[in-house]
């Protein structure tokens, strides 16, 4: 016999979005919602060519899922992206524990922000490094790119040499946090 | 001579563009077929298609490879090269071998592209035809000493620019003393890297200015016009997002002096076929001459919505040695044109490159609208080429009309499968100087605060979505329905099945 999940917590799920905004919904989720004192539903549609579309207030919202892994989402809504992570109200205490943990750690990644070749590294390990200093010259789409460091510390280790092709995200250089 | 058949050495929409006129003309087109993208649209379109994936040519690209696309051009005795943008459109030495080798290079003259595509002729040239220049050194400059040298002298900021460039590639902008070295460095290596020369000069930097071209048609006979002005100042890095026509800027008697000087400019090398002249305007309305660029522009079509000219058209009948069919008097602009270029880029992550697939594209159809791309339902945008996937370009009576059709035409272009610079027409939509015309090319750093339009309704939406979607596959897995209601299912609708 299947167990009834305990009221207090599976009774909602939450959106959490990169921004730390937080959107929650009760569940089981139904397609009318209350948002800002009203309650408006929500529909999900698909036109004959294969889009995606929500309905809301009478208005449509083009709609394309460009990541999904696991509980983490991004989502497009007119072209603008939104990534979340849905958390019930366990893992999100669970979650905001464990950054404040990880806080205490002070070494920071430069990571790619676009896919392309490392043309130029400008400094070496140990090297003193302020922030908005360029520190890694990146080729993409035909362009050359300064890629600026946004902490101001010293240079732990250098993940990438002069002409490796990186893809977006890769580490490219740790940052002790000065 | 009748052209019958033409090569067309490039891809993409403007490869498609080119067919379109072909085709109506009555003219054979043939294309390239690459490694890069075998399953191009443009391939279909074309009448012919020379194979060049068999062999895979690591230090030259196919459509750089101009012995190669000449001697099959003339085994299958094609009449015509039509070179496009980018590529071999501003190579002296393309226009000349095909010259040589008895094909109608549908372009200007090898000595006209030679000439306006060293900057240091051109700005002679500009010079003794009495067209307005900004200072700057009299060539290229050798290394960072002479270039602090010159600065000194012009004034800081100034601007180092590829000697053979365009299209905003080795281009550094230099606002103090200590800067000089490093930016000269990346200046010439992107220049290296771009254009095969490392060669940079210097000219005065002009703070927020406006980026006026306008293009010019002339023919073999020494008939020059101009077709009025495109409004370029929109720009991230020196590239263009978006341009109109007309501009905003400009009354009827600043347009007659800057055409003018354009048409000067477009004589001083005797020039026929399509070709661009570059200006820069301050707020006090001085114009400088910036480049005259021997090629068909991405944004041409701006132009043809207002003069109702078919530039690609004209410049295959200029290649053909006829003579222009109008005179300066008979140019009418005709209401307002927009161009918006949609990019496959991040706008949310610093316009990165969004690589991916175009599972879907649509875009709403009318009179009003036209849409030039080279992608269709499934292409691929690889990392090989630009990111352009498309452009709209929308026509007005006037320019508020034409706006408020862009406004509609931006919210029904679709596109699945990849991020795109959409968002980012939204938000230029939704500004008001924009919307008065009242803009320069320092818009998008000092203007536009926030490159992504997006309405606080949508972030819910999304989150919303994600939830669902969430907790419908926990619950299919788990077998539970915990989360969705079973039998109340907000739609039968199964997004992902794609995803996994």
């Amino acid at each position: 016999m299947a167990r009834e999940p305990k009221k207090k917590t599976q009774s909602k799920l939450i959106a959490l979005s990169s921004t730390n905004k937080v959107y929650e919904f009760k569940t089981p989720l139904e397609k009318r919602i209350n948002y800002k004192g009203e309650k408006v539903d929500i529909k999900l549609r698909e036109d004959p060519n294969g889009f995606s579309y929500i309905v809301w207030k009478n208005k449509k919202y083009m709609l394309d899922v460009i990541e999904k892994n696991q509980n983490k989402y991004t989502v497009m809504i007119n072209g603008v992206w939104h990534s979340f992570s849905v958390e019930t109200p366990v893992s999100l205490k669970r979650r905001r524990f464990l950054e404040q943990q990880g806080d205490t750690s002070s070494s920071v990644a430069i990571e790619a922000p676009m896919p392309g070749k490392i043309i130029d590294i400008l400094v070496e390990e140990g090297a003193d490094v302020k922030e908005g200093e360029p520190i890694i010259i990146l080729e993409a789409m035909k362009m050359q790119n300064e890629i600026l460091c946004h902490v101001s510390g010293i240079v732990k280790s250098v993940e990438v040499k002069k002409g490796d092709s990186v893809m977006k995200d890769d580490v490219m250089i740790d940052i002790q946090r000065a | 001579m009748k052209i019958k058949s033409i090569l067309i050495a490039n891809r993409g929409e403007i490869a498609i563009r080119i067919i379109r006129t072909a085709r109506e003309m009555g003219i054979k087109s043939y294309v390239i077929k690459t490694n890069k993208e075998p399953n191009a649209w443009y391939l279909e379109e074309a009448d012919e298609i020379i194979d060049f994936s068999e062999t895979i040519n690591d230090t030259l690209p196919d459509f750089l490879d101009m012995e190669k696309i000449i001697s099959n051009a003339k085994k299958r005795k094609v009449d015509s090269i039509h070179p496009g943008y980018g590529f071999l459109a501003e190579n002296p030495d393309f226009a000349r071998r095909c010259e040589e080798e008895g094909i109608i290079f549908i372009g200007p003259s090898h000595d006209a592209i030679y000439r306006m595509g060293n900057k240091t002729i051109a700005k002679e040239l500009a010079k003794a035809h009495d067209v307005p220049l900004l200072g700057g050194s009299a060539g290229s400059v050798r290394d960072p000493e002479e270039a602090i040298e010159i600065a000194r002298k012009v004034g800081f900021p100034i601007i180092l620019k590829a000697a053979a460039g365009g299209g905003g590639r080795g281009m550094r902008v230099v606002e103090k003393e200590k800067d000089m070295e490093r930016m000269f460095t990346l200046a010439t290596n992107e220049a290296a890297k771009a254009f095969n020369n490392p060669d940079v000069f210097i000219e005065k930097f002009v703070r927020e200015p406006r980026h006026i071209e306008f293009q010019i048609l002339a023919d073999k006979h020494g008939n020059v016009v101009h077709l009025g002005e495109r409004e370029c100042s929109v720009q991230r890095k020196h590239q263009k997002l978006l341009e109109e026509s007309p501009s905003p800027a400009l009354d009827k008697a600043l347009r007659k002096k800057m055409g003018d000087a354009a048409i000067r400019i477009a004589k001083s090398v005797n020039y026929y076929s399509a070709g661009t002249v570059e200006f820069l305007l301050d707020d006090k309305n001085h114009f400088s001459f910036m480049e005259m660029n021997t090629r068909i522009q991405v944004e041409h079509p701006v132009t043809e919505m207002v003069t109702g000219i078919d530039l690609i058209e004209q410049m295959i009948l200029i290649a053909q040695g006829e003579k222009l069919a109008f005179a300066q008097k008979d140019i009418k602009l005709n209401g307002w044109a927009i161009e918006w270029r949609i990019n496959a880029e991040d706008v949310q992550s610093g316009f990165s490159p969004s690589l991916g697939t175009i599972e879907k594209i649509s875009w709403p159809q009318d009179d009003h609208i036209r849409v030039d791309t080279g992608v269709r339902d499934g292409s691929v945008i690889t990392p090989y080429y630009d990111s352009m996937i498309a452009k709209l370009i929308v026509h007005g009576e006037d320019r508020e009309k034409a706006l408020q059709r862009s406004s509609l035409a931006i919210r029904k272009f679709w596109i699945k499968g990849t991020k795109t610079t959409l968002a980012f027409c939204r938000a230029v939509l939704q500004n008001k100087n924009f919307r008065k015309g009242t803009f320069n090319t320092s818009f998008l750093s000092k203007e536009l605060k926030l490159h992504y339009h997006h309405e606080p309704d949508e972030a819910m939406l999304a989150a919303f979505f994600a939830t669902y979607d969430y907790a419908r596959e926990f619950d299919e897995n788990e077998e539970k329905s915990l989360h969705v209601k079973k039998g109340k299912e907000i739609s039968p609708w199964v997004l992902n099945k794609r995803l996994s």
